[in-house]
């Protein structure tokens, strides 16, 4: 791997466990969450070092620049990651729908409550 | 009607909601109503309000099949027997309500689903007509019942049943259809069709505009798969 495409994958990741951070830091990012992009970032960074085990893996698989596979890596662990939120924001749904149900039964009730005392 | 709540779904109804009322209480005066406001933004529950209906506010829009199962949680919590859901724009026709009771105590089914193509004749566009059709083959192949309409949101549910689709997300968000038909069915309920009148829809935006008819069958499709993959409760 050329030192210039191992610094850039290096930068990659070091900018993207910097971020992360920070907006967890700013409280902008829930800590839990967080967990599984600071993973990704360090994947990120080791794989610039990996080339005794990218390297053989790439050619054996018949490509001749061993960063390509690298990059498919890094594309398929965003995407696990895009995953894992989605399966969050699913969650999300189910709970706000039971939320906005419970919310309109229980101000029915409470409307029903308050009419009653009105009455004589 | 003892014990019988009629739930309507309502989203920017308020040019209809006022008329559906009317005549439900015209053909059952002593039937308690309820329409459940899916965050509309018109006057749709102020209206229904000064009808003399229960109104349940949702404070955001959730869907059809969101509105509809916070109805089935209200029935549930209030002790009621049997849940009819009606549309809120004016299609179904109150008067066939009476055949769907018929039906289930003749037959002594958990569900009636309002068939519009068992008598009379209902105008439908081509794709969703197509959609309709394989959807009942697949309803058939499953259940071994022949469904004519099984997208049918005209429907009389008892106790059993809506308190099942009361349950987390055992109804979904956007629209129910054939797939409850056939979840139902894998939790041994009896399903059956009963004729009922239901009129053209009038005005508003239709959801079978666009791409929207692709995207339902889509989704269907993936509904029904997961009815087939899900253990039963």
């Amino acid at each position: 791997m050329s030192p210039w495409v191992r610094i850039l994958i290096a930068l990659m990741g070091i900018s993207l466990f910097i971020v992360v951070l920070e907006l967890v830091r700013r409280k902008q990012f829930r800590e839990e969450l967080s967990l599984v992009w600071l993973f990704v970032s360090l994947g990120i960074i080791l794989s610039s070092f990996a080339d005794h085990i990218i390297d053989p893996i790439a050619f054996a698989l018949g490509l001749t620049y061993p960063p390509v596979l690298v990059f498919v890596l890094i594309q398929f662990v965003f995407l696990l990651a895009i995953l894992y939120f989605s399966k969050v924001v699913s969650d999300l749904k189910s709970r706000n729908k039971e939320l906005s149900q419970k919310v309109a039964l229980m101000e029915f009730q409470i409307n029903s409550l308050n009419e009653r005392q009105k009455r004589p | 009607m003892q014990g019988y709540l009629i739930a309507i779904p309502a989203y920017n109804e308020a040019d209809f909601i006022g008329q559906v009322i009317i005549e439900i209480k015209r053909h059952m005066p002593e039937v308690d109503i309820l329409v459940i406001n899916d965050g509309s933004t018109d006057r749709t529950s102020e209206i229904a309000r000064g009808h003399g209906a229960m109104v349940l506010d949702l404070p955001f829009n959730i869907g059809y099949g969101g509105a509809t199962q916070t109805g089935f949680r209200f029935a549930l919590e209030r002790g009621y027997d049997f849940v009819i859901t009606i549309d809120a724009d004016n299609q179904h026709d109150p008067a066939s309500i009476k055949n769907l009771i018929e039906a289930m105590q003749t037959q002594e089914a958990d569900a009636v689903i309002g068939s519009r193509f068992l008598e009379g004749h209902y105008k439908m566009g081509l794709f969703r007509r197509m959609g309709s059709y394989l959807f009942a083959k697949i309803a058939m192949a499953y259940t071994g019942v022949k469904f004519t309409d099984p997208t049918s949101g005209f429907q009389l549910l008892n106790r059993k049943v809506f308190s099942y689709l009361a349950t987390g997300d055992n109804y979904p968000l956007d629209y129910p259809d054939v797939n409850i038909i056939m979840a139902l069915y894998k939790m041994r309920f009896k399903v059956v069709e009963a004729p009922v009148i239901m009129r053209e829809k009038q005005g508003g935006k239709s959801m079978h505009s666009g791409l929207r008819p692709v995207i339902y069958v889509i989704r269907m499709f993936l509904a029904i798969l997961m009815v087939l993959l899900r253990k039963e409760d």
